[in-house]
């Protein structure tokens, strides 16, 4: 047959093409600074762009990014997973003159080393995970600190509830997640004692026939207010509106789904953040710079990427109060997990007084006490 | 009560599957069976949102997935009744291209607002203890799903136009002789499976979790087919066996959501794990059941 | 051998002289239909063309093509073999992940205790070892209570999934990963070494190629061979001359369950290096759609699986050039694997 031949002649092109110029690969010796002299920045997000959550968020910063460096031009790609796939896109966008990649999931931190490796003249940042061990001169991982807000929401949460069961619907237990829901309990628990948060896993980011059911089987259960680390928010909000329970956002101010029920919430401001990182890196100052680190941002050290929702309408005077004043102890104290912090068992994990850093917190694996579920123990 | 909580989410869980299912049992009944029903659940949840999006009627959105999911399985139809190629194979690729399509067509309706169907509880029903919030608390095309199964009933096994559709999967060359086309058969019975695939996807966007997300359908297709086997092409069994499936996937939430520990993974495998013990322990039974054209399609994979 | 009601009556067969000018008019049709979607959504197909060719010219992304390629070449197998014998096997994404997940097992325990090739030797034994049991109870199922392998291989590969998180989040789960869901990364000793320094194209295209020379020089040139082609195309005529059905069904599934398991292997050991969420991304459906391509002849299923690795890698170009979500593909691989089925006729 005709067809296989010509396919033969396509695979062996192919393989020319592979052995051709193995060596020079697409990183050469960086001249200046790394990170300076491109034409573009670009962004890969896990997910679209118009989840109503995370990836939103930082396809808005990207924007803002845009509108701040107007000689840059601003690449995106969305739905890239995190796998070897991303490094595949990043260097897409390496090979058309960016300079500058931002990563912004937590999973493309792998894929996201690779590519600073093998191209020392780029700078790659990465969101929201962690670097081991000696940190690349062209790479920085960044966020921030996400449970300070969701402590602040959980404090308005602990005080709105009537039946004292709070809800938080979660994809899987990784040390992010079980920071918010652990900084959501601590902050209801500290106005409202008998509080206690009731969480569902969907083992998704976003399957939004989980959500529902998973919204529902929380309100069954006298749940009244319903909080979630999901990418895509719209779901659980809108069954705990239907169901006249209380709605604590997160990732981005979805008010006007909840006319009546929305206390507050978390959201991600990254545009001034981004800026700064970039402004940084263009001026060739990255590398012994702060971001050329694990860099981390929170109440005490400086803005908060990651800000407080606006206030609903039924949220009292004395209870913005309230989180007021938490919201100052955490900018001197430093966080919402000063000790003593208490895990489901009842064991000490963070002795009294003390704050644990970043990394600690960031590599947490238990529930505090008042949360209701199980996760994997390690 | 964590009983009825998981009976009463296995209704509205397993509704989508149900009204999948109900397609397939068709289809397969003509003689062609649909692994791209999956496909068809997917173009009617994104038709019906997109559409109850723009027109602010759910029931604009149904009759729209309905549409779409119809016309995904018309390429199916085509493929296997005109081309004839291997009703298995096509399915999956029909699959393929329905998820596809949705993915690049949908992404405008992520996280996008729309007025979706309200559950109503029938007065009176409705307060029964136990049955009252099980099957009489939900969503319009719930209800219309209990009328559905029964009308199907009477279709194939009372009426003539089931006999013609049944003559198709079972006795094509009886049934040319009495001047029906069994070809013509299998179309409408495919674009009608179809078209109720399409219902299904609909249910799940506007009515159940209100709203679109891509490959939203995570596998009820192929459960419904699965379920169609092991429902021995029966719609009445169907049910059954979509409610089980429902109430295997509201299992997990509603032991969370009281504070019962299981892994979370085990948890999520259990619906499937569920449709296959189910397979297995009705298995024998269906190897005869199976309309006869049917089994032909299983027993052999054509390798020219 | 016809499985639908077409009756041979109403249908005129075409004459075999039409067949490869239909072939080249299918081939040119598909990227035409899928053009047209594109230009529904706003983006100048020729341009996005231009831009997908381009980047495949790129040796970086040529590398990535035939590491793709490779896997999906096993993966393409362990549905040709089985489809021989007239099974179908849509397993491929658990039996693949069930084969990485038995690596990785090897690895833990193994990989910093023994030579490193040692441990790849092992790993590629149970990973075929694995992903052929898993492949088994399909076939266990067929036999025993009748059940469709479609659906069985397709429900377990939900449940291989659940199987690899539920080890990756507690029990393997790498405490060094700072509460990330992942095993501990393989020693590199244990790793498939690589063509070149500086490349990414692993010895795991050349388990495939021997892969590939095996199941054309089992089916073609062993008895064993002989009889599944027997089963495949007359099944009640194998009977009749004395063959075990039962058992060839069994070898058929377990050696496409086998492949699965080394393809697994192959993207563990050659690219991810550890477990994580996500980690096989539609392989097994894509080796599907390879084998059918190809109707299930060995050699072109290689050439498939390099054609739908080129179209895969051409997504990010899709992406980040044209603007379009990346599970566009599947809508090209979709309209390409249709015009094709639709082009042959069944005799």
């Amino acid at each position: 047959m005709r067809i296989p031949r010509l396919s033969a002649v396509a695979a062996a092109a192919l393989l020319l093409a592979a052995c051709a110029t193995n060596t020079t690969g697409s990183g050469g010796t960086a001249k200046g600074a790394p990170g300076t002299g491109g034409t573009k920045i670009g962004f890969i997000f896990v997910g679209p762009k118009d989840d109503y959550g995370y990836n939103q968020a930082a396809f808005e910063g990207s924007q803002e990014v845009a509108k701040a460096f107007p000689d840059l031009e601003v690449l995106t790609a969305e739905n890239v997973p995190e796998d070897d796939n991303a490094a595949r896109v990043m260097e897409g966008m390496i090979r058309k003159g960016a300079k500058i990649i931002f990563a912004t999931s937590y999973g493309h931190r792998d894929p996201a080393l690779k590519v600073a490796a093998a191209n020392p003249d780029v700078v790659v940042l990465q969101q929201g995970n962690i670097v081991d061990g000696t940190m690349p001169p062209n790479f920085g991982t960044y966020f921030g600190t996400v449970y300070e807000p969701v402590f602040l929401a959980g404090i308005v949460a602990g005080k709105a509830t009537r039946s004292n069961k709070l809800g938080y619907v979660y994809a899987f237990p990784i040390s992010q997640t079980l920071d918010n829901i652990n900084a959501f309990q601590l902050g209801a628990a500290s106005v409202n004692p008998a509080a206690k948060t009731y969480v569902v896993n969907t083992s998704s980011w976003c399957d939004p026939a989980k959500q529902a059911e998973a919204a529902k089987s929380l309100l069954s259960q006298g749940v009244d207010v319903i909080s979630q680390h999901q990418d895509c928010t719209a779901t659980v909000i809108r069954a705990t509106e239907a169901a006249g329970a209380y709605t604590v956002g997160y990732h981005a101010d979805a008010s006007p789904l909840a006319p009546k029920g929305w206390l507050t919430g978390s959201e991600w401001e990254w545009g001034p953040l981004y800026t700064k990182m970039v402004r940084t890196v263009v001026a060739g100052s990255f590398t012994g710079s702060p971001y050329n680190a694990n860099f981390r941002v929170g109440l005490k050290t400086g803005d908060n990427p990651f800000v407080q929702s606006p206030y609903g309408p039924a949220v009292s005077a004395g209870t913005k109060k309230l989180v007021d004043g938490a919201k100052a102890k955490i900018s001197t104290d430093g966080s919402p997990f000063l000790g003593p912090v208490v895990d489901q068992s009842g064991a000490v994990r963070v002795p009294a007084g003390t704050v644990p850093d970043y990394k600690t917190i960031e590599s947490i694996d238990y529930f505090v006490g008042g949360v209701v579920g199980r996760i994997p123990a390690s | 009560m964590i009983v009825v909580d998981v009976l009463a989410g296995g209704v509205r869980g397993g509704t989508a599957i149900l009204y999948a299912a109900l397609g397939e049992t068709l289809a397969e009944r003509a003689g062609v069976i649909n692994l791209g029903t999956e496909g068809s659940m997917l173009t009617g949840a994104l038709a019906a949102y997109a559409v109850t999006a723009g027109t602010g009627d759910p029931w604009a959105g149904v009759l729209a997935g309905a549409l779409a999911g119809a016309l995904l399985a018309a390429v199916h139809a085509f493929m296997v009744l005109s081309r004839g190629a291997n009703q298995l194979a096509t399915g999956l690729v029909v699959l393929f291209l329905g998820a596809g399509l949705t993915s690049m067509f949908g992404a405008a309706y992520v996280g996008r607002a729309i007025s979706p169907f309200q559950p109503y509880p029938i007065p009176g029903l409705s307060e029964i203890p136990w049955v009252g919030p099980i099957f009489f608390d939900h969503d319009p095309l719930v209800y219309a799903s209990y009328l559905l199964a029964p009308a199907l009933w009477l279709l194939l096994f009372r009426g003539r136009w089931g006999l013609v559709l049944r003559g198709a999967g079972e006795r094509p060359a009886v049934l040319a002789t009495y001047g029906h086309s069994p070809v013509l058969v299998r179309y409408l019975a495919v674009v009608g499976g179809g078209l109720l695939a399409g219902v299904g996807g609909a249910h799940l966007s506007t009515a159940y979790a209100n709203a679109w997300f891509e490959n939203m359908t995570a596998g009820r297709g192929f459960i419904a087919v699965a379920l169609v086997i092991f429902a021995a092409w029966h719609p009445l069994r169907a049910v059954g066996g979509a409610y089980l499936f429902g109430a295997a996937l509201a299992l997990s939430p509603a032991l969370q959501a009281r504070g019962y520990g299981f892994n979370q993974f085990a948890l999520d495998a259990l619906p499937y794990l569920v449709t296959i013990a189910a397979l297995i322990v009705l298995g024998r039974r269906q190897a005869n059941a199976a309309p006869e054209d049917l089994s032909r399609v299983f027993q052999l994979t054509p390798t020219r | 051998m016809t499985d639908t009601a077409v009756e041979p009556a109403a249908v005129r067969p075409k004459t075999v002289d039409n067949r490869p000018l239909r072939w080249i008019g299918a081939i040119v049709a598909a990227p035409v239909i899928f053009g047209a979607f594109a230009a529904a959504k706003g983006v100048n197909p020729v341009a996005m063309y231009a831009d997908v060719l381009a980047s495949l010219a790129d040796p970086v992304q040529a590398q990535t093509v035939l590491v793709r390629g490779a896997i999906l070449l096993l993966a393409g197998l362990a549905v040709a073999v089985p489809a021989r014998a007239g099974l179908l096997n849509v397993g491929g994404e658990g039996q693949i992940v069930i084969g990485a997940v038995a690596a990785a097992g090897v690895a833990l325990v193994a990989d910093q205790r023994l030579p490193g090739g040692l441990v790849l030797v092992l790993m590629i034994v149970a990973a075929m070892a694995a992903g052929a049991a898993w492949a088994g109870i399909a076939a266990g199922l067929r036999l025993a209570v009748n059940v469709n392998e479609a659906i069985s291989t397709l429900l377990l590969n939900f449940v291989a999934i659940d199987i690899m998180l539920g080890l990756i989040y507690d029990p393997w789960k790498d405490a060094a990963g700072f509460g990330q869901p992942s095993s501990r990364p393989l020693e590199d000793t244990a790793r498939l070494p690589l063509f070149t320094t500086g490349g990414t194209v692993n010895a795991g295209i050349l388990l495939a190629l021997l892969a590939l020379v095996g199941v054309w020089f089992a089916l073609r040139r062993t008895a064993w061979g002989f009889r599944l082609r027997v089963v495949g195309g007359n099944p009640e005529a194998a009977r009749q001359a004395g063959m075990r059905v039962g058992p060839l069904l069994l070898s058929a599934m377990l050696a496409g369950g086998a492949l699965a398991g080394l393809a697994g292997l192959v993207h563990f050991a050659g690219t991810e290096f550890k477990l994580r969420p996500g980690m096989t991304t539609g392989f097994g459906y894509v080796g599907f759609l390879a084998s059918w391509l190809a109707m299930h002849r060995p050699a072109r299923v290689g050439l498939a699986a390099l054609l739908l690795a080129a179209i895969a890698m051409g997504g990010d170009s899709l992406q980040i050039d044209s603007g379009l979500p990346a599970a566009s593909l599947n809508v090209l691989m979709a309209v390409v694997l249709l015009v094709v089925l639709g082009v042959r006729r069944k005799s």
